[in-house]
């Protein structure tokens, strides 16, 4: 990273591959469209590459990275208002064998002869449903993993907050996805 | 409670979906090159102030409308604006001397004066002379009466060189 701040667009190269899946990933749940992630993801980095210099260190990069793309995701989410257009990357091959998946539209799901294409067109309907920070936490912790506390750095709340928007979220999710996840 | 949790844990699983979501093959093979591509390129991510924005928009109706979209009350206010600066303008343009309280408050007393032919010609007369105005100069800070043509009290021609011609022939 130190070279990287030197304008040394190689090690820049390399900070870009080590994260560019996550930051893509936490930008595409957001919107779910896939050219629009893909111009956010890009913008975050190079916005991240002219603010290195200002970088203070007083967070891991990481973090600091992830803030910048998820301040820049939820400015063009407001821009855009609720004119969602969805653009869904198709499923991986492991979708169709993964076994909490399998069972939940197998003998838990009413529909049961949804596939798990349509599932996930609702899934990501019912995402988009949800308010921007909402959806933020419910995309950070439950799709990518992110500890509440790391949560809090990032979006630049307490953790507290943290819980409460993603109780409230999982709340709403049931709501609109309740046929295909209650007995 | 247990239900409720029971219903969160499916929810969880259902939410694992999103993970199996991968963008086209080969795709993250040239992420980075764009990036790196752009940044060579001079692009410097700051944000754009307004005016850029505008700019940047292929038209300034493109950029407006969908404010006007999203708060119909804008553009009503904005049409509304529009028709008093006309209906301004159009008056100031029939009394170009007037200022705008003039415009919007025409005192009684002028507007009978200028009913009136016989108090227009007096009324300038009301007003205290300054030194200037007194040795024959039209100087005046309303150029609307001082241009009204005003008789002489005197009946003669204000040059104190100028006698009369009436004189009596000597010995009569």
């Amino acid at each position: 990273m130190r070279r990287a701040r030197h304008d040394d667009l190689a090690a820049y190269d390399e900070l870009v591959r080590r994260y560019q899946e996550r930051i893509y990933a936490t930008i595409y749940h957001m919107t779910a469209n896939h050219e629009d992630a893909n111009d956010l993801a890009q913008e975050s980095f190079i916005k991240a590459f002219s603010a290195l210099k200002s970088f203070k260190g007083g967070s891991s990069f990481y973090t600091w990275l992830y803030r910048i793309a998820v301040n820049k995701t939820i400015n063009f989410l407001k821009q855009r208002r609720n004119k969602h257009h969805m653009s869904l990357n198709d499923l991986d091959f492991n979708a169709e064998h993964d076994p909490d998946l399998v069972a939940l539209i197998s003998d838990k799901t009413p529909q049961r002869d949804i596939n798990l294409s349509e599932l996930q067109k609702k899934l990501n309907e019912a995402l988009l449903k949800l308010s921007e920070p909402h959806r933020m936490v419910v995309v950070l912790h439950d799709v990518q993993g992110v500890s509440h506390e790391e949560i809090a750095d990032i979006v630049g709340c307490n953790i507290g907050t943290v819980r409460s928007r993603l109780f409230y979220a999982r709340q709403q999710l049931q709501g609109y996805l309740a046929e295909y996840i209650k007995n | 409670m247990s239900e409720k949790n029971n219903n969160f844990k499916q929810l969880k699983q259902l939410l694992k979906l999103k993970r199996h979501e991968i963008p086209p093959p080969g795709y993250f093979n040239h992420f980075s090159g764009d990036v790196i591509s752009r940044l060579r390129a001079g692009e410097s991510g700051q944000p754009e102030g307004l005016i850029e924005r505008i700019q940047s928009e292929s038209s300034l109706l493109a950029f407006l409308l969908p404010i006007f979209e999203a708060r119909p009350g804008i553009i009503g206010a904005l049409a509304t604006s529009l028709c008093m600066l006309l209906l301004i303008g159009v008056v100031w343009a029939d009394r170009p001397d007037a200022t705008f309280n003039d415009i919007a408050a025409v005192q009684p007393s002028q507007a009978s004066s200028q009913a009136d032919p016989v108090l227009a010609s007096v009324a300038p007369a009301a007003v205290p002379l300054e030194p200037a105005e007194s040795s024959g100069i039209a100087v005046s800070t309303n150029p609307v009466t001082s241009l009204q043509p005003v008789a002489s009290f005197f009946g003669s021609s204000p040059n104190p060189l100028f006698q009369p011609a009436a004189f009596m022939a000597p010995g009569r």
